[in-house]
C-alpha cells in the first residue's frame, strides 16, 4: 500500500518534471535543490536503461536496499511493477522501465531480468560502468586533461557522484589506457571492414607500403582532438607502473596493423618488420605533437618519408646482399687461383 | 431548560459511555490478566534476550547502546589526548591515509558518522581546500594571458562550483561538544555542521551524501549490519562507503606484542591521563570481537556494495574498508 502511494506521488512528481514544472515532494525530493537531483536520478535512469539493453540480465542490490535507495528514481512504472510484484522487484526494474516512451520494448525484458542473479554478471556489470564512466570522462580532457577531475567530471554527467572516482585506483592512467585501447579496437576494425572489402573483391589490394601509410595516419589522426593534453598523457604512459601496459596496448596495435596487412611470415621478419612499424609510429606521434601545419601535412610527409626509406632499405638491403655474395665468390676464387699458382694445392 | 435537560442528558449518556467502556476495558483485563500483560512481556523479554557482546561481556542489546553511550561521555573530554597516547600518534597517520584514498573532489559532501570530535571532517576540509588552491594555481598557469572572454567566465562559474560541506554525526552529545570546541577554536566553521544522529537510523533523506566515512566507531554500533544498510541509503549513487576500523593483525609476533599492549599498557594509560580503566578495557576488548579483514568486508558486500576492498595499515592494526553504491 504505502509502496503503491509512493508510486502515485512519484509518477505525479515526474509528469510534472517532465512538463517543466518543479514541484516534488518531500517524500521523493531527496536534497534541498529539487531539480538537479531528479534529472540527475532521471540520467541515471536513462543510462541504466542503456545498460539493460546491452547486457541483458542484472543482479543488483538486495530489495530492501534498494527499494529504499531507489525512491527516487521511482515513476509510475514503480506503480505498474508493485501492482505486480510487491516490494520484490529490484532496482534494476524501476531503473530500466523508467523512460515510457524509450522503453517500451523493454518492458517484456523486465521480467526476465528478475531471473538473473548471478555474483559474476556483476563483476562484469562493475567494469561495463568503469568503461562508461571513462568514455564519458573523455569529452572532459580538453578542459581538465588527464587526471582525476576528468573523470569526476564524466561520472557526473551519468549521474553518479564523483566520489567514484575512487573506484580507478590507477587514476589518470586508467583513463589514458582506457582511451587507448578504444583507439585500438576502432582501428582494428576499420581494417577489418577494409580487409573484408577486398576479400568481397569490393576494393583494389594496397600496396604493403601505402597500407602502412594509412592504417598509422588513421591512428594518429584519432588523436587530433586531444593533441593539446597528448603530451601529458604520453607522460602518464611512461610512468613504471603504467609501462607493461602501454607496451603491451603498442606491440597489439602494430601487430594488428602488419596481419591486415599480409604479413604472415614465422622467422626473424615477424620480430625486424613489428619493431620497424613501432619505431616509424612513436616518431611520428612525436613530430605530431608539435606540428602546427594545417591538417597535420607535415605529420603525414615526415610519415611517408619514413616509410619510403623502410622500403628503400629493404630493397637496398637485398642488393648488398648479392653484391656481398658476388664479392664473397670472386675473393674464393681469387684465393683458389693463387693457392694453385702458388703450387699449395698439389697433394703430394 | 429543554437546552439544559439536553445538556445533563448528553453528559450523562457520555459517562455512561465512559462506564462501560472503563468495565469492557475492565473485565477484559480482568479475562485477559493471563495473555495480555504476558504477551508484552514476552515481547520485551525477547528484545532483552537478544544479547551481544560489550567488551568481553554479555549483555543485552539495549543495555550495550546504554552503556557505550556513557563510555564515550565519560572519555569525551580527554578523548583526542587519549588517541594520541595510546597510538603514540599513529592516529594521525591513519586517518591522513584514510583522506589520502579518500581523494576528495571538491564540490563534495561529506557525512562523518561517529565523528565525535571531528578529526575526520577537519581534515576532509583542508584537503578541498588545498585541492581548489592547487586547481587554481594550475588554472592560472596555464592561462598566462587570458583574454577578456576567459576573465568573464571565470567569474561566471566561480559561483556555480557547489561548495563542498562536512556532517559531522554522532550519538553522543558530549563528543560533538568537544568537537565544536574544537572546530571553534581551529577556527574553521564553514561548511561544518554537527548533528545529534544513531547510525542505525540516520536523520537525513536518500541520496544525500557524496562519501560516508565511519572512523573508529563501527564496532560501538550494536547492529552493525543496519548501519552499514543506512550507509548505503544516504549515499548518493556511485558514492563511497569507508570504514576506519581496528582489525586482526596477521603477524604472530606483532600480534602478541599488539596484545600485550593493548592488554596492559592502554587500561593503565587510561586510568592515569583519564581516569578511567573500566571505559579502556572495553575499548581494547571490543577490538577483539569486532569481526576480521574478510568477514567485515562479506558484511559490506552483502549490505549492497560493490568494488569493496581494504587496505591494512600499520600490519593489520587498523584497516581501511571502501565500497561504492553503484
Amino acid at each position: 500500500m504505502a509502496a503503491l502511494l509512493r508510486g502515485l506521488r512519484a509518477g505525479r512528481t515526474l509528469r510534472g518534471l517532465s512538463s517543466g514544472k518543479t514541484g516534488p515532494t518531500s517524500r521523493v525530493v531527496a536534497a534541498p535543490s529539487a531539480v538537479n537531483p531528479q534529472c540527475s536520478n532521471l540520467n541515471r535512469g536513462f543510462h541504466r536503461a542503456a545498460l539493460r539493453l546491452q547486457d541483458e540480465s542484472k543482479s543488483d542490490k538486495p530489495p530492501s536496499s534498494s527499494s529504499s535507495s531507489s525512491s527516487s528514481s521511482t515513476t509510475y512504472h514503480e506503480h505498474y511493477q508493485a501492482t505486480e510484484h510487491d516490494t520484490a522487484a529490484e532496482a534494476s526494474q524501476h531503473d530500466s522501465a523508467s523512460d515510457p516512451a524509450a522503453e517500451q520494448p523493454e518492458r517484456p525484458n523486465t521480467s526476465y531480468q528478475d531471473q538473473s542473479g548471478e555474483h559474476g554478471e556483476e563483476y562484469e556489470t562493475e567494469e561495463q560502468l568503469q568503461s562508461r564512466i571513462l568514455t564519458a570522462a573523455l569529452e572532459f580532457v580538453p578542459l581538465h586533461g588527464w587526471s582525476m577531475e576528468a573523470i569526476a567530471a564524466g561520472a557526473e554527467t551519468l549521474g553518479l557522484s564523483s566520489a567514484s572516482t575512487g573506484m580507478f585506483y590507477n587514476g589518470a592512467g586508467d583513463l589514458v589506457l582506457h582511451f587507448i585501447a578504444h583507439c585500438n579496437s576502432q582501428l582494428t576494425e576499420i581494417l577489418a571492414e577494409q580487409h573484408k572489402q577486398v576479400q568481397l573483391g569490393q576494393a583494389e589490394p594496397k600496396k604493403t607500403a601505402d597500407f602502412l601509410r594509412e592504417a598509422v595516419e588513421t591512428r594518429l589522426r584519432m588523436y587530433i582532438p586531444y593533441i593539446e593534453t597528448w603530451p601529458q598523457a604520453m607522460s602518464i604512459l611512461l610512468l613504471p607502473h603504467n609501462i607493461p601496459d602501454s607496451l603491451k596496448h603498442l606491440s597489439s596495435m602494430v601487430d594488428d596493423i602488419w596481419y591486415y596487412a599480409g604479413d604472415r611470415s614465422t622467422d626473424m621478419n615477424w620480430y625486424t618488420k613489428r619493431a620497424v612499424l613501432t619505431g616509424i609510429y612513436n616518431t611520428t606521434e612525436l613530430v605530431m605533437l608539435q606540428d602546427s601545419s594545417p591538417d597535420f601535412q607535415d605529420t603525414w610527409s615526415f610519415l611517408d618519408n619514413r616509410i619510403q626509406d623502410v622500403v628503400n632499405m629493404a630493397s637496398s638491403a637485398k642488393q648488398v646482399q648479392s653484391t656481398g655474395e658476388a664479392v664473397v665468390q670472386g675473393l674464393m676464387g681469387a684465393a683458389v687461383t693463387l693457392k694453385n699458382l702458388t703450387g699449395l694445392n698439389q697433394r703430394r | 431548560m429543554a437546552a439544559s435537560m439536553r445538556l445533563l442528558v448528553r453528559r450523562a449518556v457520555r459517562l455512561s459511555h465512559r462506564n462501560i467502556t472503563l468495565t469492557a476495558a475492565g473485565a477484559a483485563a480482568r479475562s485477559g490478566c493471563c495473555r495480555g500483560p504476558s504477551v508484552c512481556r514476552c515481547f520485551s523479554d525477547e528484545a532483552e534476550d537478544r544479547s551481544t557482546h560489550f567488551g568481553f561481556e554479555t549483555v543485552s542489546e539495549t543495555e550495550k547502546a546504554k552503556r557505550v553511550y556513557k563510555v564515550f561521555e565519560n572519555v569525551a573530554q580527554k578523548y583526542d589526548i587519549m588517541n594520541d597516547a595510546m597510538s603514540l600518534g599513529i592516529h594521525r597517520v591513519w586517518k591522513d591515509a584514510l583522506l589520502h584514498v579518500m581523494h576528495p573532489q571538491p564540490g563534495a559532501q561529506l557525512l562523518d558518522v561517529a565523528g565525535g570530535t571531528g578529526d575526520i571532517a577537519f581534515r576532509f576540509l583542508e584537503y578541498i581546500r588545498l585541492q581548489e588552491e592547487r586547481q587554481k594555481r594550475r588554472a592560472a598557469r596555464s592561462s598566462q594571458t587570458p583574454s577578456w572572454q576567459d576573465i568573464s567566465n571565470n567569474y561566471s562559474t566561480e559561483d556555480e562550483s557547489r561548495e563542498s560541506r562536512a556532517v559531522v554525526c554522532d550519538i553522543n552529545k558530549e563528543m560533538l561538544k568537544v568537537g565544536k570546541q574544537k572546530a571553534d577554536s581551529l577556527g574553521v566553521s564553514a561548511g561544518l555542521s554537527w548533528v545529534v544522529g544513531d547510525a542505525e537510523e540516520l536523520p537525513f533523506d536518500d541520496d544525500q551524501f557524496d562519501i560516508y566515512t565511519i572512523a573508529f566507531g563501527i564496532r560501538n554500533v550494536t547492529h552493525i549490519d543496519q548501519a552499514l544498510q543506512e550507509a548505503l541509503r544516504v549515499l548518493k549513487p556511485g558514492g563511497r562507503f569507508m570504514c576506519l576500523e581496528f582489525s586482526k593483525v596477521n603477524n604472530p609476533i606483532l600480534s602478541s606484542i599488539y596484545d600485550a599492549y593493548s592488554f596492559q599498557m592502554i587500561p593503565v594509560i587510561g586510568e592515569v591521563i583519564a581516569g578511567d580503566w573500566k571505559s579502556y578495557q572495553y575499548l581494547v576488548e571490543s577490538i577483539r570481537k569486532f569481526p576480521n579483514q574478510e568477514e567485515f568486508k562479506g558484511m559490506i558486500e552483502d549490505a549492497g556494495f560493490y568494488c569493496v576492498k581494504y587496505y591494512n595499515l600499520t600490519g593489520g592494526v587498523v584497516a581501511l574498508h571502501s565500497g561504492f553504491k553503484l
